[in-house]
C-alpha cells in the first residue's frame, strides 16, 4: 500500500507488525429473564477493534490518524502508549515495547488525549506540572527552559496559576499539552488534540506541534476529526476503517488515487443563471462564494476550461482540488 | 524519590483541603461509634466497678487513644482507587513512570490523615476535659515502641486495602468487599471492646491475624499494657504480616493490571 520497502529500521521511531486487538464484550438482550440468563451464562461477542495493522514512523514524522468512529484509532493508540495488550502482533516504539510499560519507556513518550487529563482539577496547572517535574526527574535548568519554550509556544502564564476547574477548554487543552510534554518526549501519541476548540483555539494548538516537531524532531501521531489538522501538520496519513490499514501514504497521493479529479469554479458577469453541466459533472459546493462548481477529470482540464472562457461571459474562474473531506469520506467508504 | 513524594504530598494536600466539608462529614461518622462505646462502657464500668476487670478509667484511655491510633493506622485506599480502576482513569497515572500506588494513592492517605488530624486535635482535647482520663500509666517508654506499631499497623491495612481494592480490576461489587473486610476489622481490630474483654475463641484468632495492629496493639503499647515479653514476637508477627500483604499486594496488582490491558478502560 505505500512505501514501508524504503524504510531503515534505525530511522525509525515506531514499527508495528501485524497488531490486532480483539475485545470480547458481554452482551444480553433487554428485559428481566435476559437479565437473569446472563447472571447464570455471559454471552461474549468478540469485537475486532484492530486486525493486522502494519506500519513504520520515521523519527521526526508527523502522521495523521484517520478513521471514522469506532475504526480502532484510539485502540491502536493504546497499544502503541502502553495501555493495552495487543491479542497478537508486535510493536516496538523507541526499541521498547511498549505494553511493558518500561519507565525508560514512559519517560520518552506521551499520550495525550482530548478528553482525558493529566491534571488535577482542584490545583493550577503549575502545581502539576511541578509534580511532573518530580516524577519525570527533570531537572531544575531543563525543567525551566521546557516550562519557558511551552509558556512562549502555548502562553501559558496567565492561566497555569488558576485552579484548572476554572479554565476553558481551551486553556485546559493547552495546560494538557504542556504537561504532556515538559519531559521533552521523544514519541507524542495525540488523540484528538483539538476537539472542542474554536478555530483560533485549534491553530494555536497545531501551529504549537508543528513548532515542538520542528525543535525537538519528536515523532508524532494524532488522530483528529478536523482535517485542517491533518493537512496543516502531516505530509503523511494512515487510514484505518473496521480496524484495517486502508491507506498509508501521502494526501496528495491519496487525492490523486481517489479523487483524480478538480474543480473548476466559475462565476458569470452578466447572466447569472446557467447550465454549466455539459462541460462536467455539476457539484454541490455551497461555501457561499457564488461560483457555481463542475467536477472534471484531471487530464481534460484544460481544454474545458478554455472552452467555458470561449462560450460563457465569465467574471471569475478558480481550478481547484477537491476538499479532502470528500476524499478521506472516499476513502472510508471504498 | 523523596521529592516525588513531597510533590505528592503538596498536590494531594491542596486537593484534600478543597474538600474539607465532605472531610466533615466524614470524620462526624468515624466518631460517633468510639465515642458511644466510650461513653456506654465507661456508664456500666462506674455503675459495677469495672468490666471484666477494666476499670471506667481503662475504657476512657482505651477509646481515647484509640481515637488518635485508628487515624494513623487507617487506609481510605478503596475511595481512592477504585473508581478510577472502573471509569478509566487509572490509565493516566499507569503511563506515568512511577508506581501510581505506592506514590498518588499513599501519600493521598497521608495527606488525609494530616487534615483529619487538624480538626481531631481539638475535638479530642475537648473530649479529654470532658471524661478526665487518668493518663499517668503513659510513658515516653511506653509511646517510643508505639510508634513503629503505628507505622507498621498502617503500612499493613494499607497494603490490604490496596489488595481488596485492586479486586476492582474484575468485579464493579468492589465496595461490599471492602465494607465485609472493615467489619471484620472493627470485631478483630479492638475497635468494638478491648480484645481481652471478647469471647476466648475470639481472642484466640485475634492474636494471629492483621487487624490487631490497626488499634489494639499500638493502643495497648501506649497504654503500657503489653507484657514486655511479647513485644518482640507482635513485632515479628506485625512485620511477617507485611510482607505477606505486600506480596499479595504485587501480586493482584500485577494479574489486575494484565486484566485491565486485556480489557481496556
Amino acid at each position: 500500500m505505500s512505501s514501508l520497502e524504503a524504510r531503515s529500521p534505525e530511522s525509525d521511531a515506531i514499527t508495528v507488525q501485524d497488531l490486532t486487538k480483539t475485545f470480547k464484550v458481554p452482551e444480553r438482550e433487554a428485559g428481566f429473564g435476559a437479565a437473569l440468563r446472563s447472571f447464570v451464562r455471559r454471552k461474549y461477542t468478540p469485537i475486532q477493534a484492530v486486525q493486522q495493522v502494519s506500519f513504520h514512523i520515521g523519527k521526526g514524522e508527523i502522521v495523521g490518524f484517520l478513521g471514522p468512529n469506532g475504526a480502532g484509532k484510539t485502540t491502536t493508540l493504546k497499544m502503541l502508549s502502553g495501555l493495552l495488550h495487543p491479542t497478537s502482533g508486535q510493536a516496538r516504539v523507541l526499541g521498547f515495547t511498549p505494553w511493558e510499560l518500561k519507565n525508560d519507556y514512559l519517560r520518552a513518550m506521551t499520550l495525550v488525549m482530548g478528553q482525558r487529563n493529566r491534571l488535577s482539577w482542584d490545583i493550577p496547572a503549575a502545581d502539576s506540572f511541578l509534580l511532573n517535574q518530580a516524577i519525570y526527574r527533570i531537572s531544575d535548568q531543563d525543567f525551566k527552559a521546557s516550562l519557558k519554550e511551552l509558556d512562549e509556544l502555548l502562553e501559558l502564564s496567565p492561566i497555569m496559576r488558576k485552579p484548572v476547574r476554572n479554565l476553558s477548554l481551551g486553556e485546559r487543552m493547552k495546560c494538557e499539552l504542556a504537561a504532556g510534554l515538559l519531559h521533552r518526549p521523544k514519541v507524542l501519541f495525540l488523540d484528538e488534540p483539538t476537539i472542542g476548540l474554536d478555530i483560533t483555539a485549534q491553530a494555536r494548538i497545531r501551529e504549537f506541534l508543528r513548532e515542538y516537531n520542528r525543535r525537538t524532531g519528536a515523532s508524532i501521531l494524532l488522530t483528529s476529526h478536523y482535517m485542517a489538522d491533518v493537512t496543516a501538520l502531516c505530509e503523511r496519513i494512515i487510514i484505518i476503517h473496521h480496524g484495517r490499514l486502508k491507506y498509508d501514504g501521502g494526501i496528495s497521493e491519496l487525492s490523486h488515487r481517489i479523487a483524480p479529479y478538480k474543480l473548476i469554479g466559475v462565476a458569470l458577469g452578466e447572466v447569472r443563471e446557467c447550465d454549466l453541466s455539459c462541460y462536467g459533472t455539476l457539484v454541490n459546493a455551497e461555501n457561499g462564494d457564488g461560483k457555481q462548481y463542475i467536477q472534471v477529470e484531471v487530464d481534460e482540464v484544460t481544454t474545458i476550461t478554455a472552452q467555458i472562457l470561449k462560450d460563457l461571459p465569465v467574471h471569475d474562474l478558480t481550478i481547484e482540488d477537491p476538499p479532502i473531506e470528500h476524499v478521506i469520506e472516499q476513502a472510508f467508504e471504498e | 524519590m523523596l521529592r516525588i513524594y513531597y510533590r505528592f504530598w503538596q498536590v494531594n494536600w491542596y486537593e484534600q483541603w478543597q474538600y474539607r466539608a465532605n472531610l466533615l462529614m466524614y470524620l462526624a461518622y468515624w466518631l460517633v461509634s468510639p465515642v458511644v462505646y466510650l461513653a456506654v462502657w465507661t456508664t456500666i464500668a462506674r455503675s459495677q466497678g469495672s468490666v471484666g476487670g477494666l476499670t471506667a478509667n481503662d475504657f476512657v484511655t482505651y477509646y481515647l487513644t484509640l481515637l488518635i491510633a485508628d487515624t494513623l493506622t487507617s487506609d481510605i485506599t478503596v475511595h481512592l482507587l477504585a473508581y478510577k480502576i472502573q471509569d478509566g482513569t487509572l490509565s493516566s497515572e499507569l503511563l506515568r513512570p512511577v508506581h501510581p500506588i505506592l506514590t498518588n494513592t499513599l501519600v493521598n492517605n497521608i495527606a488525609f490523615k494530616a487534615l483529619v488530624f487538624m480538626v481531631l486535635v481539638p475535638i479530642w482535647l475537648v473530649l479529654v476535659l470532658l471524661f478526665q482520663p487518668d493518663y499517668s500509666m503513659v510513658t515516653i517508654q511506653s509511646i517510643l515502641p508505639a510508634v513503629p506499631a503505628l507505622m507498621l499497623g498502617f503500612g499493613i491495612n494499607f497494603l490490604l486495602g490496596a489488595t481488596l481494592t485492586c479486586l476492582a480490576f474484575w468485579t464493579t461489587r468492589v465496595y461490599s468487599i471492602t465494607e465485609f473486610y472493615f467489619a471484620l476489622a472493627i470485631l478483630f481490630s479492638g475497635q468494638f471492646v478491648p480484645l481481652q474483654l471478647m469471647p476466648p475463641l475470639i481472642q484466640r484468632l485475634a492474636a494471629y491475624l492483621p487487624f490487631q495492629f490497626y488499634i489494639y496493639f499500638p493502643v495497648s503499647l501506649i497504654l503500657g499494657r503489653v507484657p514486655p515479653e511479647t513485644i518482640a514476637w507482635k513485632f515479628a508477627l506485625g512485620l511477617a504480616w507485611l510482607a505477606v500483604a505486600y506480596a499479595l499486594f504485587r501480586l493482584i496488582w500485577r494479574e489486575g493490571l494484565k486484566r485491565f490491558s486485556s480489557v481496556g478502560a
